[in-house]
């Protein structure tokens, strides 16, 4: 296991290194430099300030000499300065993310507790009405698109304090009850439609675990309905449900995007995308640097949870039996 | 036989029924539009839904017809779908399962890559290579397909994993089948499943990512119309006009809800395992 | 699982139950102002951006300052003397304290200045002062300006927040001033948590006596203009500012809130990029000004909330001439034909616009003119690029038309030379006309208003007829205002300079 752990911590590396270099090439290859951005078209400058303005902004060297400078202050632990506010990066992250992660979470916290019972419920098929109702209704949540709801949403409860921010949102550690007030309905918009891929899966492993010999054996056994399905049943078919759970952190980072955008949050999302608008690079990098290691740790823990859920699943294979 | 078991499936008959609305409503939209969809009628701002006038679904701040521009936006947006979904089942399907079925470097590397790529938030993704490519439509394709490659990627490769252990694989192998036989005759059909619910499940994605790139001002461009962009502008006026976003996005979720409803009941079908299920 | 469902249960019941707290302490007068955007830094020698602008109106002073009426008024300088055409001298208020404590000297404006001027500190502020030649501190508090020609906008230029006047050892111990301020202003930097919210504390020590009437102004980042109004509905906000025409309409009809409302500096132009065909046709560019309908355009774009314009904005009621009694200016789609078909193309032509989503790249505007260009046989197809490349492209000036957004000001001379001129800094036209150049470089030179405003009449009428642009409106600038205050006013520029007299009953 530890072996295992560390190996997986090590191969983070090569990823992070691709992640980089593609986000470091990448944002210089879309139109418009930093520079022009905090240029505007309303600013006025002379020849020798230009010069001036383009060593500030390293505008004035090859981009790979960029990349290896920006890795060698990075291997320091140094993010750089935004190029907009020349604020250093890494502690203006620091402060963004705790609200980004507290919103995935909630989501993904929202999107079981919702979408684990619904599956459970529609695995069932004792009342194919109900059956049929509770999947609909589980589908049209996988179908509201997010930032449609939570614009509905703003529209629907701004009139009532409290419930959307207006630029007073606290912390959990400053006010833990209006901090989760706050984000009930951005974290809901977001965990909806994991909610309904959660029914998805857990409905259809469910399905395939109750067909499972064991089951029947137990059942025959005349171990009551709902033990077998909570304790038996449940157990083994929860496994994809993790899976998919884990594999769907990112979507709702990315979801966390728009939502804090349209719910006014200051998140890193947010900050991610007035980063890529301004074309403030070292902000972007960091941030999209900072997403790829949190998402490989979450990819990893996800990974072991299975197997110490699922002991039939050894990690050292490296998918090789 | 699929066929009398897809009559019996309601939810997939549902989802049947909705794709085919949409699908003739794009058949009618290319030969009649109630009105102009982007025709600037400065007399009919805003108005509100109603029989008399003709607009059934309101007009927007340009004094556009919504009807007629959700019925021009449903082809842009089922196009999208369905292309950008197939760019990325091909090529991340065919990566998962070489990766899963050679195993050892080839495995290593393909996988790295597909890590690289997942992990940027696929919205985030999609705004980088919206924002180097540019606003063209068919970008849009290109961003939300090289989304999709992770993901297909890593789910055929994980299904494979755990079929190849398998009595019937080793069965094959051991009387000296051909890796490609195998790979084709054995494997693919068994993860045919995880995919197809994938690929119905991106199939409504990609509407959704194409109308939150719209939303962001990076998708379709205005003034042609994609459900998308029709929100973006939606979220000015919708205080004053809640139909100006109420109708496109009610465009949205049924036709997600048609692929959904699809997908899930195609599942019920398809899957061998699950014959018994009614 | 049933116990978490209670725990949530629970852990909603109590959510519901109002935040107290955050409204004790009644005897603190506070604004509290929603904004849409986010200040991108606080240097006043360095930003460029307008929500940036909006807070540094309260940090910090200037030698002089816009009025309500836009007229140059006091600020630092309690007056100024003008020997010569190419001599200021400026007498400074005595006993003003930065707001460490140190009293403000003849010295910081000379630092100020020159910090400004040093192309190191790349400020946009330094065109405004470019032909500074000598900045002298003749004594404690008197600073003497001289310049290498005569620069009828040079208080006018002083005036922006890009020239305040800012604490040297501040400026010394930080590297720069993004996040700490060393101001005079009616207001001090007490916290700022980005993204999110910006607190601001009276002054005690203000030069202004009985300035300012609030202990605090926090400014709230709230991106969504809808829920920008409805929080001052539910008095959730004191007060905010709102560009989109749809809201503010809405927001009239309100009995609850105030709507301050009056055109501001700003102008909506149609630039032609008059180096590329056809566009290099006069008669071209006329017809294209003939077919454009400002008034319909303002009413679809803006909710009617703005006024048509001509050349110079109309709120600088000093100069600027009212649009219908300037050649071109339409709807006339018969003489646009007309013209069209002289210059060769009877049949019209296909051309590109360049607009971006934002409300600066003016989308809805691209839109309306699309649809009436094509009255006269112009088939416009939109380039609707996102706001980093539109910036690019303006750059490059690589469009054919474009629609743009410019910041004007109340003196002629400041927007129209750099504007215009064919050596102008934001002559994205590529536009060259001699009579143009002379009548910019005469109003320059003249120094009697009688004299001046002769020659940007012409001017006026000359540009008009020119057309390197279509003139069309000048948008509102808005503010929503809770019934509890009073005092406020709008200067037209956007400046939130007037909270400073803005009171608020309990």
């Amino acid at each position: 296991m530890g072996r295992y752990i560390a190996k997986r911590l090590l191969s983070l590396i090569p990823v992070l290194f691709g992640v980089s270099v593609i986000v470091f090439f990448l944002v210089r290859l879309i139109p418009g430099s930093a520079l022009q951005m905090y240029m505007g078209t309303q600013v006025e400058a002379s020849p020798a300030q230009m010069e001036e303005l383009k060593r500030i902004f390293g505008e004035d060297r090859p981009v790979p000499v960029l990349y290896l400078e920006w890795l060698g202050r990075l291997l320091q632990g140094d993010f750089g300065v935004s190029l907009r506010t020349g604020r250093p990066v890494l502690p203006d992250i620091a402060s963004r993310l705790p609200l980004s992660l507290e919103l995935t979470l909630m989501a993904l916290f929202l999107a079981l507790l919702i979408g684990i019972p619904q599956g459970i419920f529609a695995s069932l098929g004792r009342r194919p009405f109900w059956d049929l109702a509770n999947r609909v209704i589980g589908l049209l949540g996988l179908s509201l698109p997010q930032f449609w709801l939570a614009a509905l949403m703003v529209l629907a409860f701004s009139g009532f304090r409290g419930w959307i921010p207006m630029g007073n949102f606290v912390s959990f550690a400053a006010n833990p009850l209006r901090n989760i007030q706050m984000l009930l309905l951005p974290s809901l918009a977001i965990g909806i439609g994991l909610a309904a891929v959660i029914m998805r899966y857990t409905r259809n492993s469910m399905l395939e675990v109750l067909q499972m010999d064991y089951i029947r054996t137990a059942r025959a056994k005349g171990l009551t309905r709902r033990v077998v399905i909570l304790r038996h049943a449940l157990k083994n078919a929860i496994l994809p449900v993790i899976t998919v759970a884990g594999f769907n952190t990112g979507y709702l980072l990315g979801g966390a995007i728009v939502i804090e955008e349209v719910f006014a949050l200051p998140g890193m999302g947010r900050l991610a995308l007035y980063a890529i608008y301004q074309r403030d690079y070292p902000v972007i990098q960091g941030i999209v640097l900072v997403i790829a290691t949190l998402f490989v740790l979450v990819n990893l823990l996800t990974d072991l949870i299975y197997a110490l859920v699922d002991p039939r699943i050894r990690l050292d294979s490296g998918g090789k039996h | 036989m699929p066929a009398t078991r897809l009559a019996k499936n309601s939810i997939a008959l549902a989802g049947l029924a909705i794709v085919a609305l949409y699908l003739l409503a794009i058949l009618v939209s290319l030969v009649w539009l109630p009105f102009d969809p982007v025709k600037i009628d400065a007399e009919h701002l805003l108005e509100a839904p109603s029989l008399a006038s003709g607009h059934l679904f309101g007009t927007d701040e340009f004094g556009r017809d919504i009807l007629s521009r959700i019925m021009k936006g449903s082809l842009v947006s089922l196009v999208i779908s369905i292309s950008a979904t197939a760019l990325g089942s091909v090529v991340g399907i065919f990566m998962g399962i070489w990766a899963g079925y050679l195993g050892g470097r080839w495995d290593h590397w393909i996988m790295r890559l597909a890590d690289v790529l997942f992990s940027f938030p696929s919205l985030l993704l999609a705004i980088f290579v919206m924002a180097v490519l540019g606003e063209r439509t068919y970008n849009v394709v290109f961003a939300i397909g090289i989304v999709y490659i992770p993901q297909f990627a890593r789910i055929s490769r994980g299904a494979i994993l755990t079929i190849k252990p398998a009595e019937f694989v080793k069965a094959a192998r051991s009387s000296g089948a051909g890796s490609a036989y195998i790979l084709f005759r054995h494997l693919l059909p068994n993860i045919l499943v995880p995919i197809i619910v994938q690929i119905s499940l991106s199939l409504s994605v990609a509407i959704l990512l194409e109308s939150s790139l719209s939303f962001l001002g990076l998708g379709v461009q205005p003034p042609y119309p994609s459900w998308g962009n029709m929100l973006s502008s939606a979220r000015k006026v919708m205080v004053i006009a809640p139909w100006t976003a109420v109708y496109p996005g009610l465009a949205i979720v049924f036709l997600v809800l048609g692929f959904n409803l699809l997908g899930d009941g195609l599942r019920d079908i398809l899957d061998p395992r699950l014959k018994n299920v009614k | 699982m049933k116990r978490l469902t209670v725990l949530l249960l629970a852990l909603l019941a109590l959510a519901l139950i109002p935040a107290t707290g955050a409204f004790a302490a009644p005897a603190e007068k506070v604004i509290t102002i929603g904004v849409d955007q986010e200040a991108v830094g606080l240097d006043p020698h360095i930003v460029t951006a307008f929500s940036s602008h909006r807070r540094l109106d309260l940090l910090y002073n200037r030698l002089v300052r816009i009025d309500d009426s836009m007229a140059i008024v006091s600020d630092l300088a309690e007056s100024w003397d003008n020997p010569t055409n190419t001599v200021y001298v400026f007498h400074l208020r005595k006993g003003v304290k930065f707001h460490n404590g140190r009293e403000m000297t003849s010295d910081d404006v000379v630092y100020s200045l020159n910090r400004v001027l040093d192309p190191k500190t790349a400020s946009p502020g330094r065109s405004y002062i470019a032909t500074v030649t000598a900045i002298e501190a003749v004594d404690k508090y008197t600073v003497k300006l001289t310049l290498s020609g005569p620069l009828p906008s040079l208080l006018d230029g002083l005036s922006s927040n890009n020239l305040a006047i800012v604490a040297k050892e501040v400026v010394e111990a930080n590297g720069n001033l993004q996040k700490v301020e060393a101001g005079t202003g009616p207001f001090m930097l007490k916290e700022w948590v980005a993204d999110n919210s910006m607190t601001l504390v009276k002054n005690p020590n203000y030069f202004e006596k009985g300035a300012p009437a609030v202990d605090k102004v926090i400014f709230r980042v709230i991106p969504e203009q809808a829920s920008l109004l409805a929080g001052v509905r539910s008095g959730e906000l004191d007060m905010a500012t709102i560009n989109d025409g749809a809201i503010i309409r809405q927001a009239a009809k309100d009995a609850k809130v105030t709507v301050m409302s009056k055109p501001g500096l700003n102008m909506r132009i149609f630039s032609f990029n008059t180096s590329r065909k056809p566009f290099d046709d006069v008669r071209v560019r006329q017809a294209v000004s003939l077919a454009l309908d400002a008034p319909e355009i303002l009413t679809i774009a803006e909710f009617g909330m703005g006024k048509v314009t001509g050349p110079l904005p109309i709120a600088a009621t000093k100069w600027a001439l009212a649009p219908s009694s300037l050649p071109f200016t339409g709807p006339d789609v018969e003489q646009a034909k007309g013209l069209l078909a002289k210059a060769g193309f009877p049949n019209g032509f296909t051309v590109k616009i360049t607009c971006s989503s934002t409300y600066e790249g003016g989308l809805a505007v691209a839109q309306v003119a699309q649809d009436e260009l094509k009255k006269i046989g112009i088939k416009a197809e939109l380039e609707v690029v996102e706001w980093g490349v539109y910036i690019d492209k303006w750059v490059k000036r690589d469009f054919d038309t474009m629609i743009e957004l410019r910041g004007g000001s109340p003196e002629p001379d400041r927007f129209l030379y750099r504007t215009f001129h064919s050596t102008g800094g934001v002559n994205n036209f590529l536009f060259k006309d001699a009579a143009v150049d002379g009548l910019l470089e005469s109003g320059r030179s003249q120094t009697s208003y009688a004299d001046r405003k002769v020659t940007y009449d012409k001017l006026q009428y000359l540009l008009s007829d020119r057309a390197p642009a279509v003139f069309l409106y000048c948008p509102n600038e808005n503010q929503v205002l809770s019934k509890r205050l009073s005092g406020f006013k709008l200067v037209g520029n956007g400046s939130l300079y007037y909270l400073t007299s803005t009171d608020v009953k309990p």
